[in-house]
């Protein structure tokens, strides 16, 4: 008499089930991926989209006087938003304001209130100055601090920061201090020195390098 | 006709399994059905305002106030389409019934889980559903964010820009991921169809399969039974079927309520988008979420500013303020049924003050939360002259530590006092009929 080994030829139910979904899982994972990578799409670095450039002009940005030039008669003690204005390719002038992180604040203090860490070469006559109206926390726009004049204050988490020592920051959880703009004076108009002096939102230091780069590259 | 449906359906199946499923007769027993039908009211109200809504955030001339020829007055078209809903007739209404019902859904979602903790409902066979509870409320206030943004007026677009930070402080992939989640670097082109999709499509679809999943096994498991089902049917179900004793009262429930939010939305303006106008580089003033967002967005207020270099990562107190803290107190929440070790099932809703402890965690839970919302108005405190600058953030961080302690100990104080006074009760009652014995 033979014996059987007792053996069952076919996979259970059970194991069935189990490698279907477990097979479901890595299919639906590695598809996920795939889809999460078509999600982000490619950044192209427009003329309106970059910081501001040596040689820009600041203009207004606020509603009612978008776009005039900023007189240095107009500065005080307020606040004034303002945005670079450059030329495009066909040499027309071109107000930067693709990448809403570049919006600037400008500031004119009494000569000798504005000290370090601010860099005063970067000022004009260590009376005029400017930085990125940018709360480097989240990003949002930066006011004049209604409490105390002469300070700023960010409304989204009350940020707070001093303009006349660098907008260091004086209150609330912003990390690092506004970047300073080099600015100089030509004629009544406030041109752009040079690049921000240090990473303004949302750069890390290695990500401003880079973008810095390839402004370089791409006016040359 | 009953019966040609019943052969080829089964009505008769269904009615024994599902139709004739008993509800427990006690009033914090209708929160989760509240929350149910403000989600359907809110489908509905949302589908009807989808159909006037431009998703696109690119420019076109605001028809209502077009400017001139060589100066056009140009509005993101998101904002525009909401304009031009607000000018149609009830669309205002229809808008304000949407954000009602939203606000109260996700409280009426709270209050419910808060009568779940309390009675201790989440013990075990039903900890799946308190997970599944939790997610609703998490996926919830998602989808109520992005619903902000739709408008895309100022506020909205400080709102996004917010979340977009938050989103890109994660260490190391920060940027990557807020750039997938956004659709590029803020405010890319394609930020409005992105959340537009997220808002009418993947989130809702997301809360639909959720609460069918929660329903599902609340009729499986059935409710905890009150306390008096104990006395009346031990370890009987007892209550009333949904057909047809429960119908009824649900539908007076739902109309009820559908005329609570009319009255609320017909009194009390919600968001106003003209008010706010388009996008701008004027910030808003005192910019505040939601209120049930507020601790979040207290606990960033207050939270010192610092940044750490790990490997290349950055830690900032955006990440530790909005995503880390976030996270532990959820997950917090979500580790309750686990702290519960009893192996026996639960069947009746326990009275909260024989459970002092527990009770005491929750308030004192709830005091941490309702402190950090307070700690959101800072800016309103400071300007109010209740706090100065200088000693807002001392203040409320030592508030922050001593409500919670103090509510944890008046809470136990005062279960331990109600307690003996029923003890006392008690004794006399047996003393007064022992008396009455002899
Ligand atoms: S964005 Fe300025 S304080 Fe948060």
């Amino acid at each position: 008499m033979t014996r059987y080994r007792k053996q069952d030829p076919e996979i259970t139910r059970r194991r069935f089930i189990n490698a279907a979904m477990g097979t479901t899982a890595t299919v639906g994972i590695v598809s996920l991926v795939g889809v999460l990578g078509t999600a982000n799409p490619v950044f192209r670095l427009t003329r309106d989209k970059m910081p501001p450039v040596e040689g820009d002009i600041l203009v207004h940005a606020s509603a009612s006087k978008e776009g005039e030039i900023i007189k240095v008669s107009e500065l005080s003690e307020q606040l004034i938003r303002a945005w670079p204005m450059g030329k495009d390719k066909e040499g027309n002038n071109l107000i930067r304001k693709g990448d809403p992180n570049n919006v600037l604040a400008l500031y004119r203090f009494p000569k000798g209130q504005i000290i370090a860490p601010t860099n005063l070469e970067a000022t004009i006559d260590g009376e005029i100055v400017a930085y990125s109206d940018i709360c480097t926390h989240a990003g949002c726009s930066v006011s004049d601090d209604d409490q105390t004049e002469g300070q700023m204050k960010c409304p989204c988490h009350s940020g707070q920061y001093d303009p006349k020592r660098g907008c260091k920051v004086v209150g609330g959880p912003p990390p690092r201090p506004l970047a300073q703009l080099p600015i100089k004076q030509d004629g009544d108009k406030l041109v752009v020195a040079g690049f921000f002096l240090e990473n303004p939102y949302p750069f890390t230091e290695s990500e401003w390098e880079a973008r810095k780069e390839a402004v370089k590259a791409q006016l040359a | 006709m009953n019966q040609w449906l019943d052969e080829r359906l089964h009505i008769s199946r269904l009615n024994d399994k599902f139709l004739r499923k008993a509800f427990p007769v006690h009033h914090s027993f209708f929160l989760g059905e509240i929350t149910l039908f403000s989600l359907i009211i809110l489908i509905i109200t949302g589908i009807v305002l989808a159909l006037s809504y431009e998703p696109s955030n690119s420019l076109i001339v605001n028809s209502f106030d077009p400017g001139t020829a060589d100066k056009p007055n140009l509005i993101p078209a998101a904002y525009h389409s909401a304009l031009k809903m607000n000018a149609m007739p009830f669309g205002d209404m229809m808008r304000r019934v949407h954000h009602w019902t939203a606000n109260i859904m996700v409280a009426a979602a709270v209050i419910h889980m808060m009568r779940i903790y309390f009675t201790g409902a989440f013990k075990k066979p039903r900890e799946i559903n308190w997970w599944i509870g939790m997610l609703l409320l998490i996926f919830a206030a998602l989808t109520a964010v992005t619903g902000y943004i739709l408008p895309y007026d100022n506020y909205a677009y400080n709102t996004v820009k917010v979340v977009y930070g938050i989103a890109a402080s994660v260490p190391w992939v920060g940027s990557w991921l807020a750039q997938a989640a956004f659709a590029g670097n803020f405010p890319g082109d394609g930020i409005i169809p992105r959340i537009y999709g997220y808002h009418i499509m993947l989130l809702p679809g997301i809360l639909l399969a959720l609460t069918a999943a929660h329903m599902l096994l609340m009729i499986k498991q059935k409710h905890t039974q009150p306390q008096y089902a104990k006395r009346i049917a031990y370890k009987k179900i007892v209550g009333v079927p949904l057909l047809t004793q429960q119908t009824p009262i649900m539908l007076m429930l739902t109309l009820l309520f559908a005329g609570i939010i009319m009255l609320f939305s017909a009194f009390i303006p919600v968001h106003p988008v003209e008010f706010f106008g388009p996008p701008s580089t004027t910030p808003i003033e005192n910019i505040k979420p939601d209120w049930y967002l507020l601790w979040v967005f207290g606990a960033l207020a207050i939270i010192p500013s610092f940044e750490f270099h790990i490997l290349g990562g950055i830690i900032g107190s955006e990440f530790v303020g909005a995503i880390l803290l976030p996270t532990v107190v959820i997950g917090a929440m979500f580790a309750v049924p686990m702290l519960d070790r009893s192996k026996d099932n639960n069947y009746y809703a326990e009275n909260p003050t024989n459970h002092p402890v527990r009770l005491a965690i929750g308030t004192s839970f709830m005091a941490l939360l309702i402190i950090m919302s307070v700690a959101g108005y800072k800016p309103d405190l400071i300007s109010a002259n209740v706090l100065t600058t200088a000693n807002a953030n001392t203040v409320l961080w030592i508030l922050m530590f001593v409500v919670p302690a103090a509510t944890y100990f008046a809470t136990i104080g005062i279960v331990r006092g109600i307690r003996a006074l029923r003890e006392a009760d008690e004794r006399e009652s047996l003393s007064h009929s022992a008396a009455a014995d002899d």
